[in-house]
């Protein structure tokens, strides 16, 4: 069965569907009254609708990871575009341009930094020299002293040996010239001699 | 319907803000349609899932490029269809190897879950467009002009591949059944 306005009959798909305005649903509807051809495209149409409808959603197998969950953390490079690193990137680029870009310091400025800095360079050394003078000063008196002492010490027991040795020699010999003396006397006088 | 669009609208300016928690009910209350849509398009469930998972991602990446919060369902489902033809065209050739699925034959007398099965063998015999069509439009209730920003493409070409599914499938589905019925008084 066949409609007679063929092509200008109303679109029965749409109609079903849902997407006819109110003015649109009303005229097709009239015309659907008197059409037997129309009445059974439309009835098609909805027991096709009607069947896909009988397919029911499935559960979520399991759930969408959430943005609490490791899947959404952005990447390495995603953490530059976050407003708040972006904001402390562009300071830390200001200080930066700043730090290579700023006015070099004066001449007189940068001569009297110099002056102040050999100034004080040399107290420093003249202080250090200083200490280290007074303190080699000592230690070699010292060391002087305690030479000198041990010195004197081994020069007075050198004496005291050399003079013990020459008494000695000097009462050998004496006791051997007495004998020798004694000796001739006797011969000499025939006193004594056996 | 209004008070919901209300509350996305309002979750959506949170989350910009950084409030992770309202992402999340976003995800919760968007998830089992985007799973469907995705695995009745697709047609394989770990691949529904993994690519309902990558939509859920991109959406909280480019939240801030979100122009019209009213939008968001559009917009979300534009994403899932990105990524969802993504992988079909990366596994075409291996699907184009397959054989033809068949559709069931319909009676009347079916059984709910026979008739469930019928209207799935029907849907895999549609092309991919043809199929999203159906889904966007029977299934998410999406308007043609939405349904067209979804996909873009023209509203025009949008009725070309839903009226042709529409077609395929009363072939398939409505034949036995208004052979044992007289439909009349409809209206």
């Amino acid at each position: 069965m066949t409609c007679k306005l063929q092509d200008a009959r109303p679109d029965w798909k749409a109609y079903a569907l849902g997407e006819l305005d109110a003015a649109k649903r009303r005229e097709a509807e009239v015309h659907a009254a008197a059409c037997a051809g129309c009445q059974e495209e439309l009835a098609a149409m909805r027991v096709t609708i009607d069947a896909l409808a009988t397919l029911r959603d499935e559960e979520v197998p399991r759930r969408i990871a959430f943005v609490s969950d490791k899947v959404f953390e952005p990447k390495w490079w995603q953490m530059f575009l976050r407003p708040s690193f972006a904001a402390g990137a562009v300071v830390a680029a200001a200080i930066l341009v700043h730090a290579f870009v700023r006015p070099p310091a004066s001449a007189d400025a940068a001569a009297i930094e110099g002056r102040v800095a050999a100034g004080v360079q040399q107290k420093v050394a003249e202080e250090v020299d200083r200490r280290v003078a007074a303190q080699l000063s000592v230690a070699v008196q010292q060391a002087v002293t305690k030479a000198v002492a041990d010195t004197q010490k081994l020069d007075d027991q050198r004496t005291a040996q050399l003079l013990n040795a020459a008494e000695r020699r000097y009462s050998e010999s004496a006791e051997i010239l007495n004998k020798q003396v004694t000796q001739i006397y006797a011969m000499n006088t025939g006193a004594g001699v056996r | 319907m209004i008070f919901r669009e209300v509350e996305d609208r309002d979750l959506i300016a949170k989350a910009r803000r950084g409030n992770v928690e309202a992402y999340n009910l976003l995800v919760s209350r968007w998830e089992k349609r985007v799973f469907n849509y995705l695995l009745r398009l697709i047609g394989h469930r770990e691949d529904a899932l993994d690519i309902s998972q990558e939509t859920f991602l991109k959406a909280y990446q480019n939240l801030p490029k979100l122009d019209d919060p009213d939008r968001f369902s559009g917009w979300l489902f534009r994403i899932a269809h990105n990524e969802a033809f993504s992988l079909l065209r990366r596994r075409r050739p291996e699907t184009e190897l397959a054989e033809e699925p068949r559709p069931a034959d319909i009676n009347a007398r079916m059984l709910p879950i026979e008739l469930s099965l019928a209207v799935e063998g029907a849907l895999k015999v549609l092309s991919d467009d043809q199929r999203e069509a159906v889904l966007l439009k029977v299934y998410q209730g999406f308007k043609f002009d939405e349904m067209a920003e979804i996909l873009g493409c023209p509203v025009s070409t949008v009725k070309t591949r839903l009226y042709t599914a529409l077609d395929l499938l009363k072939a398939t589905l409505a034949p036995a059944v208004l052979k044992k019925e007289v439909v009349r008084g409809e209206l």
